[in-house]
């Protein structure tokens, strides 16, 4: 466990519906309707706190039929509040970590359900956002100009000046009208 | 109208009391939806009066802009549901079950 992990769980746990969830999970597996029941919430609201526990990695899940159904990890809530207190800093690098943390919080800001909101006027943002469409071509693949509208359309309506600004940028080289992303 | 406005500040005073009560009780999160909920009783009364201080708008603008609320509400709770994101889906849902609750009384207290 990582100092980001104790965190995590730290920050989850301080929840008193969370906590429910945890005691009622500690005396069996569970499905969100039946949790709901118990504790008297919505269905959706507990399957947010379920989220939040399973992303901070306190409980697991499986599909079993039309159901999902939730149990401890018990792995992780054995161990002690000593050990999550004194777990040790993840190895990476401070201005990595600040960088890639901008980059969510740009992706966040211009992104919603993969759609791009608006083109970003700052390059930087631009930049992000761009690389972020980079992902839905693959590396060395020649494409055609179709095909790159066709990708890039869902994404944003003016494709042309996504596609010319990508190449401006270097993420695609083109070679007449077909199109290899480099970076 | 009155009845319907006195219905909607009700409302709002019971949430507002909830959400301090759940913040008491260390439930953040649900507190926040509760925020949510509250803010729809809000919302519908702003837009209630709004209306009906135009000229020559009535009953049926109002119900037209809750059908269009749960139309529109509709639509990002589908979305998010495609998404797999659970915190819009509470959101969404519970904007909805207000709203619900909203046009139920509507139509009891204008249709009858």
């Amino acid at each position: 466990m990582t100092q980001e992990d104790a965190v995590k769980i730290f920050k989850c746990l301080s929840d008193m519906s969370r906590l429910r969830i945890v005691q009622s999970l500690n005396q069996g597996e569970m499905y969100t309707e039946l949790l709901a029941e118990r504790l008297g919430l919505t269905p959706s609201t507990v399957s947010f706190h379920m989220k939040k526990l399973e992303e901070a990695g306190l409980i697991v899940s499986r599909k079993e039929q039309y159901y999902t159904v939730y149990s401890l990890n018990r792995d992780i809530l054995e161990k002690t509040i000593f050990d999550a207190a004194v777990s040790e800093p993840e190895q990476t690098d401070e201005q990595q970590k600040r960088e890639e943390e901008y980059r969510r919080k740009v992706i966040k800001a211009f992104f919603e359900y993969g759609k791009l909101r608006s083109i970003p006027v700052q390059r930087k943002k631009k930049l992000i956002c761009y690389e972020q469409i980079a992902a839905y071509f693959e590396p060395g693949k020649v494409y055609e100009e179709r095909e790159v509208n066709e990708i890039i359309l869902p994404i944003h309506e003016d494709y042309c000046t996504i596609r010319r600004d990508m190449i401006s940028e270097g993420i695609f080289r083109r070679e007449g009208s077909r199109y290899v992303r480099i970076k | 109208m009155k009845e319907f406005i006195a219905y909607l500040d009700s409302r709002i005073e019971e949430g507002k009391a909830k959400t301090a009560e759940l913040l008491t009780g260390g439930r953040q999160d649900d507190a926040n939806f509760m925020k949510v909920q509250t803010n729809i009783y809000e919302v519908c009364k702003t837009v209630n009066q709004a209306l009906l201080s135009r000229p020559g708008a009535g009953i049926g603008a109002v119900k037209a802009q809750l059908e269009r609320f749960r139309t529109e509400w509709s639509a990002s709770l589908e979305k998010a549901k495609l998404h797999g994101n659970a915190r819009a889906i509470a959101v969404e849902e519970t904007k909805l079950s207000a709203l619900k609750d909203i046009i139920a009384h509507f139509e009891e207290v204008f249709e009858g």
